[in-house]
């Protein structure tokens, strides 16, 4: 994995430069706490992406390494060399907040260019760097305003430009496409992907949006509950889910999870017996779980009831009232109407078995 | 910010009410105007006359006469622009504290600032005046300075913290991020923020202990003797110089709208600094 992106990266320099370990990482807020023993290891170059739903600890983790929260237990290292109590300034890490947190009574020049004036930086070599970093970024022409004077795509840019002024070993994205509007999010999502894989910068990216995560990162973490879930590429996660709230999590729609005996080759749902392509001898409580797009109308299977048709134009969301619970299907070819009864299956091989107490992938 | 519509009542009302407003303020300022370049005959007479023949005597008097009161002025100057340094130097450090750091019992510190205020200063003077009397503080500019701090410095504090608490704390986080330091951050990006702020604090320390006459008369003395002390003796017991009482008090006034003139500038741009994300464009 790491010699993959640094190759992509297209900078051996940077190989050794953003190497990023958490150990035990524990976060008490009082009583409550925040983040149970996180580790992680982030390779040099690598995009890699904190994905979970708000409250699960991704943003608090994102802090830590930033330096902007401390740790109650557990160790950050960048690069080889502890970092877990050095200052925010003195980590050589650049962030871009969800907010931009762009300076307002400075000009866009003076906001690309604070971080290397605060380390006194002579005026003409800040100039320069202020001039490249904001091309970078397609904002060059705005120098002059103030952020009260840019649109909120143009804002997002100079807090960019402002991370990559410094050539820091670590850029922390915290939900920095958030703001935007739909269409502006989708192209500003592919300007930062080139951008990253030109400058290969190892890259923290805190989002909840799922879609983010599959398309910008090399690696995701998932987080839920102030705990990492799962570690794996987009493609891995999404495949094979080691958890069933992760499974609940990822996909749009997420995976219908049906409640089930597994015994033999079947799993049996409401009295229906799905065949799965595992065995279990002794009978087994499990979640079974199908992704919307291998539910199939089918002779012969689960009774469902037809209660919405969502139609998306290319696609269509169908959502079917089956064994007391919802489960949704994911077709581009609409073959039934709201008020239908129809029988499901699944596409073979599809199937995905959840332990029914701890939730772990079967 | 919230910007609205004008409503069409209150397209006519709202100027109607300044206006009304800006009447009544500014009345009694020009008729002292008016007054200070009357002679005490004109000053006198009735019914009052607009139209009269202007003399500076009043002025002569009360800047090279017998009664000068440029020793006063002087005076006055040392303990507002005193009293007003160190209230900014105070209030700003502790203000910036109580809107950012965490600490046990901030709301009940916080309170107390504002509690203080409750407190009207008449029934402080008496122990106020033992203590300074104890430590030799009577009609000096240290006690003056020091009575009229714990007056203006719970207010300042509490006026600055709304201020403080305007600039997001990302702000400060990306500062701290771009190497500033807690200091550099406290510098570059903060205090630029809040200067409009500073500005209004300024303002209104500087007005009150400018315009403080309590703690002038009975913490001053002959050394020190503000303005507004030294007006006090246009009056006595046979007359009031009404001219040279409105002379000196256009004279005392003058400082002070000059101020206001010049800082209005910080404060309307205090109040229209770009928020965090698109300000100025909601």
């Amino acid at each position: 994995m790491s010699a993959d992106a640094t190759t992509r990266t297209g900078r051996p320099g940077n190989a050794s430069r953003g190497s990023i370990r958490l150990e035990g990482i524990v976060k008490r807020h009082g009583a409550t706490t925040v983040l149970h023993d996180v580790d992680l290891a982030i390779e040099p170059g690598e995009f890699f992406v904190l994905l979970g739903p708000s409250g699960s600890g991704k943003t608090t983790t994102l802090r830590i390494l930033a330096g902007l929260e401390s740790v109650s237990a557990g160790s950050v290292t960048m690069d080889g060399e502890d970092v877990t109590t050095t200052p925010p300034g003195e980590r050589d890490v650049a962030m871009v907040f969800q907010s931009y947190a762009l300076y307002p009574h400075m000009s866009v020049a003076a906001n690309i260019g604070f971080p290397l004036r605060m380390v006194k930086v002579p005026a003409a070599e800040v100039a320069r760097a202020v001039e490249a970093a904001a091309t970078k970024v397609g904002i060059q022409h705005l120098l002059a305003r103030t952020p009260g004077q840019l649109s909120g795509g143009q804002q997002q840019r100079c807090a960019l430009a402002r991370a990559i002024v410094r050539e820091p070993r670590l850029f922390l994205l915290d939900e920095p496409l958030s703001n935007l509007d739909a269409k502006l999010r989708l192209e500003t999502r592919l300007e930062l992907h080139s951008l990253q894989r030109n400058l290969g910068v190892t890259t923290v990216y805190v989002t909840h949006d799922q879609e983010e995560a599959m398309t910008l990162a090399d690696r995701i973490a998932v987080f839920m509950d102030g705990r990492i879930v799962q570690v794996g590429t987009p493609r891995e996660v999404f495949a094979t889910p080691q958890t069933r709230a992760v499974a609940g999590f990822i996909g749009t729609p997420p995976m219908n999870l049906l409640e089930g005996v597994w015994q033999g080759d079947t799993v049996t749902v409401a009295g229906h017996a799905f065949p799965v392509g595992a065995h279990a001898a002794a009978p087994r409580d499990v979640t079974l779980g199908v992704r919307p797009g291998d539910v199939r109308v089918a002779d012969g299977g689960l009774p469902a009831h037809v209660e919405r048709v969502e139609d998306l134009g290319d696609t269509a969301v169908l959502s079917y009232r089956a064994a007391g619970a919802l489960v949704k299907q994911k077709t581009d070819r609409t073959v039934v109407r709201e008020g239908d009864d129809v029988t499901l299956g699944f596409a073979p091989g599809s199937a995905h078995l959840f332990d029914r107490t701890t939730g772990a992938r079967l | 910010m919230i910007v609205a519509k004008p409503h069409p009542i209150r397209a006519i009302a709202v100027p109607v009410l300044t206006g009304a407003a800006l009447a009544i303020w500014a009345f009694p300022v020009l008729w002292a105007l008016l007054t200070s370049f009357k002679t005490e005959r004109d000053v006198l007479a009735y019914p009052p006359s607009l139209i009269f023949t202007p003399t500076l005597a009043n002025y002569h008097d009360v800047l090279f006469g017998a009664t000068s009161i440029v020793p006063n002025l002087w005076s006055s100057v040392i303990v507002a622009v005193g009293a007003t340094f160190f209230t900014v130097v105070f209030a700003v450090p502790a203000a910036y504290a109580l809107a950012r750091l965490r600490y046990p019992a901030k709301r009940a510190s916080g309170f107390y600032v504002l509690a203080t205020q409750m407190l009207p200063p008449v029934g402080l003077i008496i122990p106020y005046y033992l203590v300074l009397q104890r430590v030799g503080g009577l009609d000096t500019y240290f006690g003056l300075i020091l009575i009229d701090l714990t007056l203006t410095l719970p207010f300042a504090i509490w006026l600055m913290v709304s201020y403080f608490e305007d600039v997001p704390l990302e702000m400060e986080e990306a500062a701290l991020l771009d190497r500033a330091g807690r200091f550099g951050a406290l510098w570059h990006v903060i205090l630029p923020q809040v200067r409009g702020g500073i500005a209004v604090t300024t303002i209104f320390v500087f007005l009150n202990t400018w315009n403080e006459f309590l703690f002038a008369v009975v913490i001053g003395g002959n050394r020190v003797r503000p303005v507004t002390v030294a007006m006090f003796n246009f009056m006595s017991v046979e007359q009031t110089q009404w001219a040279r009482l409105a002379a000196g008090a256009t004279l005392a006034m003058l400082p002070v709208i000059l101020i206001g003139l010049f800082a209005q500038r910080h404060i309307v741009k205090g109040l229209t600094v770009g928020a965090v994300k698109g300000g100025g464009r909601r």
